[in-house]
């Protein structure tokens, strides 16, 4: 392995613990980013000169630990403050070795999770934050993700390290009785990460389901933190199984690929494995936020499964959208269980299934497209053309809107 | 930390309330002080008077002072009292502010040293 690749692996597996070690220590989660910054740079210039260290985390550390200390005396200075203080800078430096690297580590890792993830933290801040400082994404590529400005990723992240700083928002591990509700918002903020990776955008999103892996990691830390923990285990079953369909979900011109017709064999077998296995120990009956996570699993377990689109077994999908809409009465999910009742029993109960959803969904062109379709296959080509006018107008994703007015041309053929 | 915690209310909830649910609300706020006590300590704190009572004071900008009846901002929910408390952290702070009365909005706000930014 080459130095630039021991530093990459190093950076994407050790990032989170190293930052919550230098955390621990100093206490300064605008220091320690930017020190940790500097240490991979260093690294990047010395070890292809250099070699690679024995334990590249820790050359990382120790680096960082000294960029820390050198800034902390650099502001006692500034402040003119007794040369005690300085001192005092001195001896918290101490030793530059990692002082544990067992599970005292793993215990400060969960701390920075539930740090970063605390509910008095917005959520896309929060998100924000967990990449950065968990995962070691960049900022420009969360920015990426977030489809915000590079500058205004740069001030959320600011503002979230200001406000775990300003409000007192603790590194620890609450007690069990409210540690299961913040490793909700601990999944809640991997899930919206995550669904950024996918929200439509303006142009071109292959990118962008890219980045929503760096969530998948965030996830897998999460539950690899906390195993017995049931609504991580559920969390990280659906964003394996939702992500392993990325490759197939766009085709080699960038026109979007809907599941009946993807290429199952650009699906990512192992993850959908993974995902199914890590699925099959999540027990039903949790917390409507497991439930939530856990049913939705279940549907993409379902299609993972499915050998050919025609093979999928659209009855088990039916039942798991009616518990889903039990613990999560969104209109989205009672279009998606419209859309499974249509695959089950015919477009025209599929139609029926639609009912009431105008007026939740009047903006979104999902509705117009589905109703489209349905239209389309209940021959009834006249109303299908006008509702994928709808869907096409109110549509604003290239990708998604090049499908539709392909849809609609299809249809005008048909009927002449 | 220091904490100052602001209590946001409709007044009508307690105008209402009979002597049974007057009692409730003022055992909410022993807890809330002894759930304070064992974990840090209470600093200081008032209720407030009515929000009808409130003088609010502005500069017009054109050097003038502009006195007005009622307080700064009018909504159902006002202010009607705060507590200045010393907590080890926010989740402290929360623990002990989920022990006020449950018609409460509370905010929780982190107290500066006017010392420490007068000098940075």
């Amino acid at each position: 392995m080459s130095a630039d690749e021991v530093l990459a692996g190093v950076v994407r597996d050790r990032w989170g613990r190293l930052v919550a070690g230098l955390f621990a220590r100093f206490r300064r989660l605008d220091l320690v980013e930017d020190a940790l910054a500097d240490a991979v740079e260093a690294a990047a210039r010395t070890w292809p000169r250099d070699g690679v260290p024995a334990s590249p985390a820790g050359w990382l550390y120790t680096v960082a630990v000294r960029r820390v200390v050198d800034r902390l005396r650099t502001e006692a200075v500034a402040a003119r403050k007794h040369p005690l203080l300085v001192a005092e800078v001195e001896r918290r430096a101490g030793s530059e070795t990692m002082a544990d690297p067992g599970g005292l580590v793993e215990d400060d890792l969960l701390r920075l999770v539930l740090m970063c993830c605390h509910p008095a933290v917005a959520p896309e801040v929060a998100c924000a934050l967990a990449l950065r400082l968990v995962v070691g994404v960049p900022a420009a590529d969360i920015a990426r993700l977030f489809l915000v400005g590079e500058a205004t990723m740069a001030a959320r992240l600011t503002r979230g390290k200001r406000k775990i700083a300003a409000a007192g928002i603790p590194f620890a591990v609450p007690g069990a009785d409210v540690l299961p509700e913040r490793l909700g918002v601990v999944a809640q903020t991997a899930y919206l990460a995550f669904t950024a990776g996918y929200a439509p955008g303006s142009g071109a999103d292959l990118l962008r389901a890219d980045l929503a892996g760096t969530a998948v990691r965030l996830a897998r830390v999460a539950s690899g933190l906390r195993p017995e923990e049931p609504v991580l285990r559920a969390l990280l079953a659906l964003v394996l199984l939702q992500h392993s369909r990325r490759d197939a979900r766009v085709d080699d011109v960038g026109r979007l690929v809907l599941l009946p017709d993807q290429d199952r064999s650009r699906w990512h077998r192992e993850e959908v494995e993974e995902g199914s296995r890590v699925l099959a120990s999540v027990p039903a009956g949790g917390t409507p936020l497991t439930e939530n996570y856990r049913l939705q699993a279940v549907v993409a377990a379902e299609h993972a499964l499915a050998g050919r689109a025609q093979d999928t077994r659209w009855d088990r999908i039916c039942a798991a959208y009616t518990a889903l809409a039990e613990v999560n009465p969104s209109p989205s999910v009672r279009l998606a269980h419209a859309v499974a009742v249509a695959e089950r029993d015919g477009a025209v109960a599929g139609l029926a299934a639609l009912d009431g959803l105008d007026e939740p969904l009047g903006r979104s062109h999902r509705l117009p497209a589905i109703r489209a379709e349905l239209l389309a296959r209940a021959g009834d080509t006249m109303a299908a053309a006008s509702a994928y006018e709808r869907a096409i107008a109110l549509c604003g994703n290239d990708v998604e809107r090049a499908h539709l007015e392909q849809r609609r041309a299809l249809v005008i053929r048909r009927r002449g | 930390m220091r904490y100052t915690i602001l209590l946001a209310a409709d007044p009508a909830v307690w105008d209402a309330a009979g002597p049974e649910e007057r009692r409730r609300i003022m055992a909410a706020h022993d807890a809330f002080d002894a759930e304070v006590l064992a974990r840090g300590a209470v600093v200081g704190g008032e209720a407030l008077d009515a929000a009808a009572t409130a003088t609010t004071v502005r500069h017009d900008g054109q050097g003038r002072l502009v006195v007005t009846d009622g307080p700064y901002v009018e909504l159902v929910e006002q202010l009607g009292g705060f507590y200045v408390v010393d907590l080890p952290d926010l989740d402290a702070a929360v623990a002990a502010c989920a022990l006020l009365p449950d018609y409460y909005a509370v905010e929780i706000r982190p107290v500066l040293d006017v010392g420490e930014l007068s000098r940075s």
